[in-house]
């Protein structure tokens, strides 16, 4: 793996020709909501990635910090009429909490046991919010205020958060941070023999993600006007992390992003159409099996090897 | 006599019934280069790793540079100055050879000048041909070398190195040794555990042998090399008359 710096014109161009699209098309709600949706995946793609990818711990628990910084927002938007976007700091502050609660004991464990470790931390964290109902409203969910922002409010706040997850996690690459992350994620031991304290580095890229996930969920509970704990404590969004990283190429820079990019919409169209339904977790199992076999550096890797030939 | 950078003061080690390392006890000098030798299953690696930070010794101290290190962890003991090298190499595969270094020059007490320390780290290792070379293509040659680089690069002031010349040609071994003579030279105090005992004739001050997890011997290497008792820890005991 060489560390270089990433060419930067062809982003910016891309997120300029992103940002025109509702001045372009005002009249396209469903899309600029599609858009949205999908540049709050690739925030919570790129997120997972720091620590999944760069650290190579996969967590399979990020739906607490999602979860939790949601009900932040929600709950100071609806019971004491905060602003919604003056709660985001919150929230991601929150989710950084969450973060450093899971991490402290989580990190302890290797490999595998991590991960595991992190799935019980994300459905006792759902469990709990289902049983707290006073805060959360339980299996109910909760209703919030309905004078929401514009759709084109959203899809510009949502890229904005993209381009900024996108930034942290190509500066984390490129410092000393990252160089950290990497060297602890091949040799754990070796980077503790030459003074690299893996549980303060882990730590870091954990909290940093959290930071950038608790602020996408801030932005997708006031999107929906409606919050529950299955929905924003769900595994399937902390296996759609995991997903997203594998199908775009976990530890690259833009492997989450194309993943993102691809899962969230074919997502979508899954859902939506109830002949469809069905084979939304074939689809994804399938897509998954296909990747460990024959790329497992993902679309991102399978893109670099055509590229060479 | 200078007061000793390390002192080994009395450490035992036993995992379960088995007394791994009994007391011993022992000096190193700054500026010394000091062979551990004995035969395997002597106790030497459990004894470097009570020193490196990699186990806690049951008993007894280790104290460098006037400070207990034993228990600390390892990368606390790189920031004080103490690093070592892996008996089988452990690069971080996927990096260059050139980033392995800077790992080592940016997480060590060196962190301040990293980019000039990896470049003369790469010239004085002679690894500067192969910089930009995935750790995972490299020969073991190369591997051990880079072993001692990415140390290096802490800027350690004891430097513990293991079986850096196992596994090595006559060629790669006589190139590993000037460069730990010319690490010395530079003011690193150098603790050497080898099984190769003319790698350990040709650059050691003092010698310590272990057996059975007991010092036997210690002096330099010309006495060790003629001790009773060592020449039976090797060869075993002169056959009954």
């Amino acid at each position: 793996m060489r560390l270089r710096q990433p060419s930067v014109w062809a982003p910016i161009a891309l997120v300029v020709v992103l940002a025109m699209f509702p001045a372009a098309f005002p009249d396209e709600l469903n899309y600029l909501g599609l858009g949205f949706l999908t540049f709050i995946f690739v925030t919570l793609a790129v997120a997972w990635n720091m620590v999944g990818g760069y650290a190579g711990q996969v967590s399979f628990g990020y739906a607490a910090f999602f979860g939790t910084a949601a009900y932040v927002t929600a709950i100071l938007w609806s019971r004491y009429e905060w602003e919604p976007v003056l709660t985001l700091p919150l929230a991601g502050l929150a989710a950084v909490a969450v973060s450093l609660i899971v991490g402290l004991p989580c990190f302890r464990l290797l490999g595998p046991y991590f991960s595991i470790a992190t799935i019980g931390v994300g459905e006792a964290a759902r469990v709990l919010a289902l049983n707290l109902d006073q805060l959360t409203g339980g299996a109910s969910g909760l209703n919030l205020p309905l004078s929401v922002p514009s759709k084109p409010w959203f899809y510009w706040s949502g890229l904005a958060l993209a381009v900024v997850a996108v930034s942290v996690s190509a500066w984390m690459r490129a410092s000393r941070v990252g160089l950290g992350l990497f060297a602890l994620r091949m040799d754990q031991d070796a980077a503790e023999s030459v003074g690299v304290n893996s549980t303060v580095y882990k730590n870091i890229a954990h909290s940093s993600s959290a930071f950038l996930v608790g602020i996408a969920a801030g932005l997708y509970v006031v999107y929906f006007s409606y919050g529950h704990p299955n929905q924003v404590f769900g595994f399937d969004l902390s296996i759609g992390m995991v997903l997203m990283g594998v199908i775009g190429g976990v530890g690259t820079l833009w492997g989450p992003v194309l993943g993102a990019a691809i899962y969230y919409p074919i997502r979508q169209l899954l859902l939506s159409q109830s002949n469809l339904v069905a084979f939304n977790l074939l689809v994804y199992g399938g897509l998954l099996i296909a990747i460990i076999l024959f790329e497992p550096g993902g679309l991102l890797g399978l893109i670099r090897r055509v590229a060479r030939r | 006599m200078t007061s000793p950078l390390l002192r080994i003061d009395r450490v035992t080690r036993r995992f379960g019934g088995l007394v791994a390392v009994h007391e011993v006890s022992l000096d190193v000098s700054p500026g010394e280069i000091v062979g551990l030798v004995g035969p395997n299953g002597a106790g030497k690696t459990t004894l470097f790793r009570c020193v490196v930070g990699a186990l806690r010794p049951t008993a007894g101290a280790v104290i460098f540079d006037g400070r207990r290190i034993d228990g600390r962890s390892q990368h606390a003991l790189v920031r004080l100055g103490v690093c070592h090298t892996h008996q089988i190499p452990a690069p971080f595969a996927d990096l260059s050879v050139r980033d392995n270094v800077r790992v080592g020059a940016s997480f060590g007490r060196m962190a301040s000048t990293a980019r000039a320390t990896v470049s003369s780290v790469l010239a004085q290792t002679g690894l500067d041909q192969l910089a930009e070379t995935p750790a995972r293509n490299l020969s073991i040659g190369s591997l051990k070398l880079l072993e001692v680089g990415r140390a290096l690069a802490t800027g350690p002031r004891l430097l513990c190195l293991d079986e850096v010349g196992g596994g090595l040609t006559p060629v790669e071994l006589e190139r590993m040794l000037t460069l730990v003579r010319e690490i010395r030279d530079a003011g690193v105090t150098v603790l050497y555990i080898e099984h190769n005992m003319r790698a350990i004739r040709a650059i050691c001050d003092r010698v310590v042998v272990l057996d059975f997890g007991e010092k036997i011997a210690e002096g330099t290497p010309d006495e060790v090399a003629n001790d009773q008792r060592v020449i039976e820890a090797y060869l075993g005991e002169p056959a009954a008359r």
